[in-house]
């Protein structure tokens, strides 16, 4: 076989390329930095054209909104007409043909008929097939529709919840008799058997509930409106105008049942006794404690004196109660307005689809936008403004009070002279008027202050039993849907609280999930450096004792170190000199001191030593690259290694390769001796050298052929897989 | 694997890593809007709760004051009428104390334990972005070799910056896998997180108002006049006060 000597390690033709920089003019870290520089600038126009995208995509996704919320509006009038009127007729029918008779039938359903009928109006104008909800010009067909109807709808709706209460008293007194009431629900579930109702109050209370929802869908709609919308500001006008009506309505109510109790006969009782009362009454009560007091001390002059303490000191202690109460009702009111001010409703947490959270919505919006409102307008009406006109009406009697008493002085002082001067005569009458005066009109004065203090507390009280009823009136709408209203208290509350545990326990899990998984050190293998440091720390200290660091540590006092991630250190004390076990001593190969215990791991090593095969011979001596020894760590929690395994044998059947050999170059076979390469294959050398002891060319066995090949074609790689199938 | 992860290995370009990371800022965006949420809709329920008692201790106050003047031993009426007034206030204020427990317990504490996740949460974000980071590094190292001739030393060189390499993209996936998966989890578990609150929510303040309606319609039944429109009663106020100030004991200014 001829020796192919002469051949490619040195002719120019098919000699690899020099390994030299073959890039053409600029260095390979120019190019890169061109690369980079150019990627920004595609960076900055790819950004530009992202948040573009970005922004269309908004303004679609609340287009899209929109237009969901507006049909909403009109699917849910829609459903809603629909139940009333199967209400209206079908059960309604049903019911009458029920033996014996329903007694008071027919009032159940007394002001219906106007609601349906101007529910009906408004879809009408809403349904029409020329504007659909597509097109822009819906939104303004929509405002002035329920615009032009609000004062029917009004009228409708005021007469129906003034007389709601009623419904529901008849409701409950059919719910006494149980064989009739078991007869009308089989009526009512046979009549509208696709919807679950088991009670006439299902259907007899959607009014209720959706004159209070007018303003939420409306200002849901708003919500997703541009303000630039050319029907914006009606828009706006429109859902001002739902929440007014409903302000409205609610007074009405109030004014229906107040007229309605008055109509009623009373029995005598306290508030009776209070009508009595009046500036006469305490008049005579006071007039009648000074007659006591004169009676029982019999001396003139001291007597005018108690009756007129008794009067100043009511008056003073009217005076002080109130400005006390004037001082708290302003504080109160305050408070009020600060509980206004909070949205809660506003955040949804996008859990706009979920029945409590829209039943959330729709209270909390109820109760801050008319209903608390409401509250506070007649609170300063009745109570706060009556208040401060009569704190402002103490001031004369006060300032006669004190000056009678300066009179009095000048008076006692000349009292006794048998005969007196034109002006002491002046000064007696001074005081003599002034004291005439203020015991005059001091109880009536005292009286008249007393009643209306009286009357505004009354009112207090009459306006939080009207925000309560409210309420109440409000929470019908909401009882079924919720899932657990049924619940009794104690099993409510304890389901609320389990679940509230539950959810703890699950956010628990999640954190701790994400803090473990996604803190753990990345594994690494190690630069030379370190390997060096890496072998001096376990020569000296022992290989039980190396850690390396999950985190940065800047020291911060005398012998702390300042160290990097992944560094590795040998532990010499797991404490330091005053015993504190989470300060540990270390050696950083070199510098010795303290980092923080919780950053410390344990380091595992692979030691097996790759053996010396001959390829590392041939490599390191023409490869510029020369090879690298690695230490490969591999997982710190999944593997871990004995630190001494056995030392291979040095023979060729090698068990643990650590390398691998590939070709570096293209190789044509220009005879049966050698065999073809393509880069990149992997090889497998069996004789680093030619028949004659060359080692320019090696042995190799490359797809099942075996062959030579030239040994600087060669590439000798470290593999990073742990141990592969053995040589044999 | 699913298929974006199959096509970073296959063809690591550009184009690629961006749509990852818009599906990433998609997820990300949502949790990012909903911790907004979560902080404010905290901050707003903690004021209003403190508003609601200082509301209620402020009713107590009014009724107490007016109960400690003297002027009620004058009147065994007014007396009567003011101890009323004084029980129902503080029996509304202990009622309302026990509906402010309630919603602190089911509604105001898990919300702040929602929000604590948030910090983890986005911790692990930033380190995926680095864990990001460093792969977009080692990437473009790889493919810089990658494009060179392919020498002894370039191949040794290639190899070893695709063995730095593996490491941190397997980390970066894992993350990258694992933050895609939690994230629309955790979004959804709002839902039944928060679903008890609001019913909570809504539930004890039921309560509260329902007590409250009793209590009132007592309380008015006994010191309030009946049958009075609020016109009227503004009728009434006035017709008072102008008696006062017909007196010539009051300052006409």
């Amino acid at each position: 076989m001829e020796s192919p000597v002469r051949a490619e390690p040195a002719t120019p033709t098919l000699a690899p390329p020099a390994p030299r920089n073959h890039t053409p003019s600029l260095s390979p870290r120019a190019e890169a930095k061109e690369k980079r520089s150019e990627a920004p600038a595609e960076d900055a126009s790819e950004k530009a054209a992202a948040e573009e995208v970005a922004a269309k995509e908004r303004a679609e996704r609340e287009a899209q909104r929109q237009l969901l919320a507006t049909e909403e509006l009109i699917y849910t009038e829609r459903n809603y007409l629909r139940l009333l009127q199967v209400c209206t007729c079908t059960i309604r029918s049903n019911l009458q043909k029920l033996q014996p008779q329903l007694p008071n039938l027919d009032s159940m359903f007394l002001y219906i008929e106007e609601v349906i009928d101007v529910s009906g109006r408004l879809l009408s104008l809403l349904d029409q097939k020329q504007v659909t909800p597509h097109d822009p010009l819906f939104l303004e067909t929509l405002c002035d529709a329920f615009l032009s109807l609000s004062t029917d709808i009004e009228s409708a709706y005021k007469e129906y919840l003034s007389n709601y209460n009623t419904v529901t008293a008849l409701e409950n007194s059919y719910k006494q008799k149980e064989p009739l009431w078991t007869e009308m629900v089989k009526v009512i579930k046979s009549s509208a058997p696709e919807v679950n109702a088991t009670s006439l109050s299902f259907f007899l209370v959607m009014p209720v509930q959706r004159i209070a929802r007018y303003p939420l869908l409306l200002q849901t709609i708003m919500k997703h409106t541009d303000p630039g919308h050319p029907a914006y500001s009606l828009l706006e006008q429109t859902a001002h105008a739902a929440v007014a009506v409903n302000c409205r309505i609610n007074e009405y109510k109030r004014f229906r049942e107040v007229a309605d109790k008055y109509k009623k006969t009373e029995t005598l009782t306290i508030r009776d006794k209070i009508n009595r009362l009046n500036s006469h009454s305490i008049a005579k009560k006071t007039a009648r404690l000074s007659q006591f007091i004169k009676h029982e001390t019999g001396i003139a002059p001291k007597l005018v004196d108690e009756e007129f303490d008794a009067l100043e000191g009511f008056f003073y202690l009217l005076e002080n109660g109130i400005a006390v109460l004037h001082e708290n009702v302003e504080t109160y009111l305050s408070h009020l307005q600060r509980f206004l001010s909070c949205r809660p409703e506003e955040f949804d947490l996008d859990m706009d689809g979920e029945k409590p959270a829209i039943c959330y919505k729709e209270i909390t919006a109820a109760l801050r936008q008319w209903i608390l409102p409401t509250f506070e307008k007649r609170m300063r009406t009745l109570v706060h403004k009556p208040l401060c006109a009569l704190r402002e009406l103490l001031v004369g009697p006060r300032n006669l009070i004190r000056k009678r008493l300066d009179k009095l002085l000048d008076y006692e002082l000349i009292e006794e002279k048998p005969s007196l001067s034109y002006d002491e005569q002046a000064v007696a009458n001074t005081y003599k008027t002034i004291n005439t005066l203020l015991l005059n009109e001091l109880p009536q004065f005292n009286g008249l202050a007393l009643t209306l203090l009286w009357g505004m507390l009354g009112a207090f009280s009459c306006l939080h039993k009207d925000l309560a009823a409210d309420m109440e009136q409000l929470f019908q709408g909401f009882a079924q849907q919720l899932p657990h209203s049924s619940l009794e208290p104690n099993a409510f509350w304890e389901w609320a609280e389990c679940s509230v545990l539950e959810g703890a326990r699950m956010l628990e899990t999640l954190c701790r999930n994400v803090e473990d998984q996604l803190n753990a050190p990345i594994v690494q293998p190690l630069s030379p450096g370190s390997q060096k440091c890496l072998k001096a720390l376990t020569d000296k200290h022992g290989s039980g004792k190396i850690y390396q660091l999950t985190g940065h540590v800047v020291g911060t006092r005398d012998l702390d170190l300042s160290l990097n991630r992944g560094e590795l250190v040998a532990i010499i004390s797991e404490m330091d000199t005053r015993g504190d076990r989470r300060r540990w001593l270390v050696d950083a190969g070199g510098p010795r001191g303290y980092v923080p215990s919780s950053k410390l791991v344990r380091y595992h090593q692979v030691t097996m030593d790759p053996p010396p095969s001959p390829h590392l011979t041939v490599t390191t001596m023409d490869c510029a690259g020369g090879v690298r020894r690695h230490s490969y760590t591999p997982d710190v929690r999944r593997h871990s290694f004995s630190p001494d395994t056995p030392q291979p044998v040095r023979t060729l059947s090698m068990t643990m390769p650590c390398f691998q050999v590939f070709a570096g170059y293209d190789f044509t076979a220009r005879s049966s001796h050698e065999v073809s390469l393509r880069v990149g294959e992997p090889i497998r050398v069996l004789e680093p050298h030619d028949k004659r002891g060359s080692r320019d060319w090696s042995l190799v066995e490359v797809r099942e052929q075996r062959g030579y090949v030239p040994s600087n074609y060669l590439a000798v790689v470290p593999t990073s897989t742990s141990p592969t199938t053995p040589y044999h | 694997m699913n298929t974006k992860m199959i096509m970073l290995h296959l063809t690591m370009s550009f184009n690629v890593f961006l749509q990852v990371e818009r599906d990433f800022e998609r997820e990300y965006d949502k949790l990012q809007k909903l911790e907004d949420q979560t902080k404010k809709l905290h901050k707003d329920m903690k004021k209003s709760t403190e508003a609601d008692i200082a509301m209620s201790k402020a009713a107590v106050k009014i009724s107490g004051d007016l109960l400690s003047n003297p002027l009620c031993e004058q009147d065994q009426a007014f007396l009567e009428s003011m101890t009323a007034l004084d029980t129902a206030m503080k029996r509304m204020d202990s009622f309302n104390q026990e509906k402010v427990n309630q919603i602190s317990k089911t509604v105001i504490d898990p919300l702040k334990k929602y929000s604590s996740v948030f910090p983890s949460l986005n911790m692990a974000v930033k380190r995926r972005e680095q864990a990001l980071q460093d792969y977009k590094r080692l990437q473009s190292k790889v493919e810089k070799y990658e494009e060179k001739e392919k020498t002894g030393p370039i191949m040794v060189k290639l190899h070893q910056a695709r063995e730095e390499l593996r490491p941190v993209r397997e980390d970066f996936e894992s993350k990258n896998k694992q933050l895609l998966d939690e994230m629309p989890k955790f979004y959804h578990s709002r839902i039944d997180y928060f679903q008890p609150s609001f019913e909570a929510l809504i539930r004890a303040q039921v309560v509260y108002f329902t007590e409250m309606h009793n209590i009132f319609s007592e309380l008015t039944d006994q010191i309030d006049q009946a049958g009075l429109t609020d016109e009227q009663r503004e009728r009434e106020n006035e017709a008072k006060l102008n008696e006062l100030r017909a007196l010539s004991i009051v300052a006409d200014d």
